[in-house]
């Protein structure tokens, strides 16, 4: 009994190591264009060292800009848990933004009520804009990526035309920025870098480690919690993993589907919580883009599961910080950059699933 | 002693964990048929893939007519003459007869494909073996022994002596049983050699010369015929004496459970899969649907499990229509199913044996609390119980249960669905690839069940097992009862008709 016990910590820990064994390897990939583009891979290195790990706020940088990464995460990795591919959180968050910082510039509260009212509001926004690709998934077979790449596209017109026009908060036309008015101080997101100094990390004030990092942490919890330890949860995983098992089994497949990408658009909604509420104090087209789809492959690096996409959006970050380093301290083009960090992403998914798989191939064979 | 058409000296097959073939010595005689019997992961599909080029040997040596021989792809078996006719075909469904006997062996004239020269060829071979098939006919069109017909003049068309049958009866009629082994008496007479692989040792009996038993990689025993029993050879397969004969409790039948009435279901292009199926199934009862695959049986059981839409009909539990209620409601009202396909509809394979065997009763308490929380220990708390009480092999009950065999898997189904405490059990060929000792247990299952005064709907596309468990029979054929059957006046040729449809 005790050497079945040994075996299975042994495979235990391949797993565990083989996103780092990915991690390795996708360094290698990098050193390899960088020498390609003619650059010194030791510059390089240094470079992306001296930006962003050489000193305490650097790296509290990196866990400040993994914040709205997580969100993005795990609002995907939600859905795929249920087998739902939901491309859309692009669009949803930008929706699920502008209701959170409606709530946040015209309802009057006390900052105890307000706060947690505009990350509600975030989170209906981002659900309702789920909502559409949702119902015509289970109702009539529409496939969500086709249905959710449309509405991205359709949030993003929708937001740019409110903040320009209805919602202006300076006036149509009168800024190069169109944006809404600006949030109630009540509902603002505070720093909580002092926090930290508690423990002996000063963080300087120029990053922003706020609210949304407190919201992180609980919804974090509050999913793994509801996916691994709530019957619902074990059901929309048993819908991901085979909806044939899940439907034999009784449960009810379509609208576990449904829950599932409702509440990772509502997940989404809250990727902008810390650019709106910490960071700007109003809302407006030109908030950070992209988010969406890094959460894409941020849920795949994390395996779907909470603690994996809490890791792979610090790695993500500091990918993007990495980015920054390079342009800053090296002679590697802009458009390079985005090729090593698109071939790093790579790297780490495929490695990480081929020593998965041959974990459990080797697992299964001495099971026999 | 004439030299072996084929000899297997010392074969030695290790996989990681595994001795899949231990030291094996094998051989056969021109003119035999040589049956290799043994439990599914016993090794026999090993030894045959490493014969067939598919997988090389660590050790040992192979002679074809006393010659060593090296095979390394199937291309150089096939050119040692030896030739396998695998339990799923490889024909291509929109070709000819012909086409398929020839294809990857075409001839061609100037680069014109000549299909008469073949056809002659072929005719030859049919002939000599007496073994015919229309040879124009497109494969799709035609039944599923005279598509193993095809698959044999394949092999003999490439000019096997050594032909290695996989399970060549699990898919066919009684009537088809018959011709396939005149076919061999043919094929001995022309002085091939059979190897014979087979689950069904009445089938082994009746036609092999010598029969040999492998058991976990070793070769127990070869017997001749004439010291072979039925009840020797299953001892020697599982290692312990088995109980061929299922004892049959006697059950008074109690009132009508699950009643069926004149279901239509219509297939997504359009033609009738279930065209008025009517019957009814009583407490303590076992109801048997006998038919050749494909008429409609799967789509009977989904649709009594709530699983698919019918077009017309009615279905009662108790006398109370349950057409419209879905799977989790006709669940809860006592209907269990173990599904004909359990990898892809009894299982969640990743998932513990624990998760699994609450599968369909997780959402209730002591599984989760009022909170809808999972109370953990209780899953594995049961999960333990129903390992104990049905025997299921696995290390722990935190084991996912990819990892355990193909008999432990059906174990887990059929222990949860019956954990349930069904009034109805829906079980579909619920011994289809599993070894003797769990299909002993299975079967003896259905009697607790029947005992118990469980109504159960038994599927099988194994006619004999069919035959022995159930109080009734219905053929079933192109999605309608065509014939019921007491079990008393159940007379196996006769249902073999029936099946065929040419009784009708």
């Amino acid at each position: 009994m005790s050497a079945v016990k040994v075996k299975f910590d042994k495979y235990r820990f391949l797993e565990l190591l083989s996103p780092v064994l990915g991690f390795l390897a996708s360094i290698v990939v990098l050193m390899i264009i960088v020498v390609a583009v003619g650059e010194s891979p030791v510059k390089a290195l240094v470079a992306i060292y001296k930006f962003s790990l050489s000193s305490s706020a650097k790296i509290a940088t990196i866990f400040s800009m993994s914040i709205p990464l997580f969100f993005a995460g795990i609002a995907v990795a939600f859905a795929f848990q249920a087998g739902v591919f939901n491309i859309g959180v692009e669009g949803q968050y930008f929706f699920g933004g502008l209701v959170g910082a409606l709530a946040g510039i015209y309802f009057h509260l006390p900052p105890l009520i307000h706060i947690p009212v505009v990350v509600l509001f975030s989170m209906l926004g981002g659900a309702l804009w789920a909502l559409i690709p949702a119902i015509l998934k289970v109702t009539k077979n529409v496939h969500e990526v086709i249905s959710t790449i449309m509405f991205n596209s359709i949030a993003l017109a929708l937001v740019n035309y409110l903040v320009n026009d209805p919602l202006s908060g300076l006036g149509k036309g009168k800024s190069l920025e169109p944006q809404t008015a600006k949030i109630q101080s009540t509902a603002l997101f505070h720093k909580i870098n002092h926090v930290f100094s508690y423990i002996g990390w000063k963080i300087p004030d120029y990053v922003y480690l706020d609210y949304s990092l407190i919201v992180a942490i609980i919804m974090g919890f509050i999913v793994w919690f509801v996916l691994f330890r709530m019957r619902y949860g074990f059901e929309i995983r048993a819908v991901g993993t085979s909806l044939d098992v899940a439907g034999y089994a009784g449960m009810k497949v379509k609208n576990l589907q449904l829950a599932a990408f409702l509440i990772s658009g509502a997940l989404g909604g809250l990727i902008g919580l810390q650019e709106i509420f910490a960071i700007r104090g109003y809302y407006t087209y030109g908030i950070a883009s992209g988010l969406g789809f890094d959460g894409i492959a941020i849920a795949l690096i994390g395996k779907n599961s909470p603690l994996g996409v809490v890791f792979a959006s610090i790695l993500f970050a500091f990918l993007k910080q990495a980015g920054y380093g390079l342009q800053f301290y090296t002679a590697v083009p802009n458009s390079a950059i985005y090729v090593i960090k698109g071939l790093m992403i790579l790297f780490i998914v495929v490695i990480n699933e081929i020593t998965a798989k041959y974990i459990r191939a080797l697992r299964k064979k001495e099971a026999f | 002693m004439p030299v072996p058409l084929l000899e297997m000296k010392n074969i030695t097959k290790r996989f990681p964990g595994v001795l899949a073939n231990d030291h094996v010595n094998f051989n056969l005689f021109a003119g035999e048929v040589h049956a290799l019997v043994g439990e599914n992961g016993a090794g026999k599909t090993t030894l045959m893939k490493i014969l067939y080029g598919l997988y090389s040997p660590d050790e040992g040596e192979i002679y074809v007519k006393g010659k060593r021989s090296v095979i390394k792809k199937p291309r150089e078996a096939i050119h040692y003459g030896i030739g396998m006719v695998h339990q799923h075909f490889m024909l291509v469904p929109p070709f000819s007869v012909l086409e398929n006997i020839v294809i990857g062996e075409e001839t061609h004239r100037a680069g014109i494909l000549d299909m008469d020269a073949p056809a002659e060829r072929v005719k030859k071979i049919m002939e000599d073996n007496s073994l015919f098939v229309d040879l124009s006919a497109k494969v799709e069109d035609i039944p599923v022994g005279l598509q193993q017909r095809v698959e044999i003049l394949k092999i003999l068309y490439r000019g096997a002596e050594i032909l290695v049958f996989d399970e060549p009866t699990a898919v066919l009629t009684p009537q088809e049983v018959k011709e396939l082994f005149k076919t061999f008496r043919e094929m001995k007479k022309q002085g091939k050699g059979i190897i014979f692989i087979s689950h069904k040792l009445d089938e082994v009996l009746e036609i092999a010369d010598r029969i040999t038993v492998i058991r976990r990689g070793k070769i127990i025993k070869t017997l001749n015929i004439e010291e072979a029993t039925k009840p020797l050879i299953a001892e020697l397969m599982v290692g312990k004496p088995v109980l061929l004969e299922v004892e049959r409790p006697t059950v008074k039948m109690g009132d009508v459970v699950l009643e069926v009435r004149d279901l239509v279901m219509k297939s997504p292009r359009g033609y009738d899969v279930l065209s008025g199926v009517s019957f009814e199934v009583r407490a303590g009862e076992i109801y048997g649907i006998a038919g050749v695959e494909g008429n409609g049986q799967t789509e009977l059981i989904e649709a009594i499990a709530g699983e698919v839409k019918l077009e017309s009909g009615d279905i009662l539990l108790n006398g109370e229509s349950i057409l419209g209620w879905d799977v989790r409601r006709r669940r809860e009202a006592g209907i269990s199913h173990i599904p004909e396909d359990r990898h892809r509809y009894g299982l969640l394979l990743p998932y513990t044996l624990a998760e699994n065997l609450t599968l369909g009763m997780h959402y209730k308490e002591p599984f989760v609390n009022r909170f809808q929380v999972i109370n953990r220990k209780k899953i594995r708390e049961f999960a333990r119980a129903v390992i104990r009480k049905y025997d299921i092999r696995t290390p722990s009950e935190l084991t996912p249960a990819h990892a355990l065999s193909g008999g432990n898997q059906q174990k887990v189904i059929v222990a949860r669905e019956l954990s349930a405490e069904p009034r109805l059990l829906l079980a579909a060929q619920p011994t289809r690839g599993v070894d003797i000792g769990a299909t002993e247990f299975i079967h003896n299952q259905l009697m607790v069940a029947k005992k118990e005064g469980r109504a159960v709907l038994l599927v099988s596309a194994d006619l004999d097992e069919i035959m022995s468990l159930s109080d009734r029979i219905g053929v079933m054929f192109k999605g309608r009862i065509i014939k019921e059957f007491t079990r008393e006046k159940a007379v196996k040729e006769e249902i073999g008709f029936y099946m065929m449809g040419e009784k009708e």
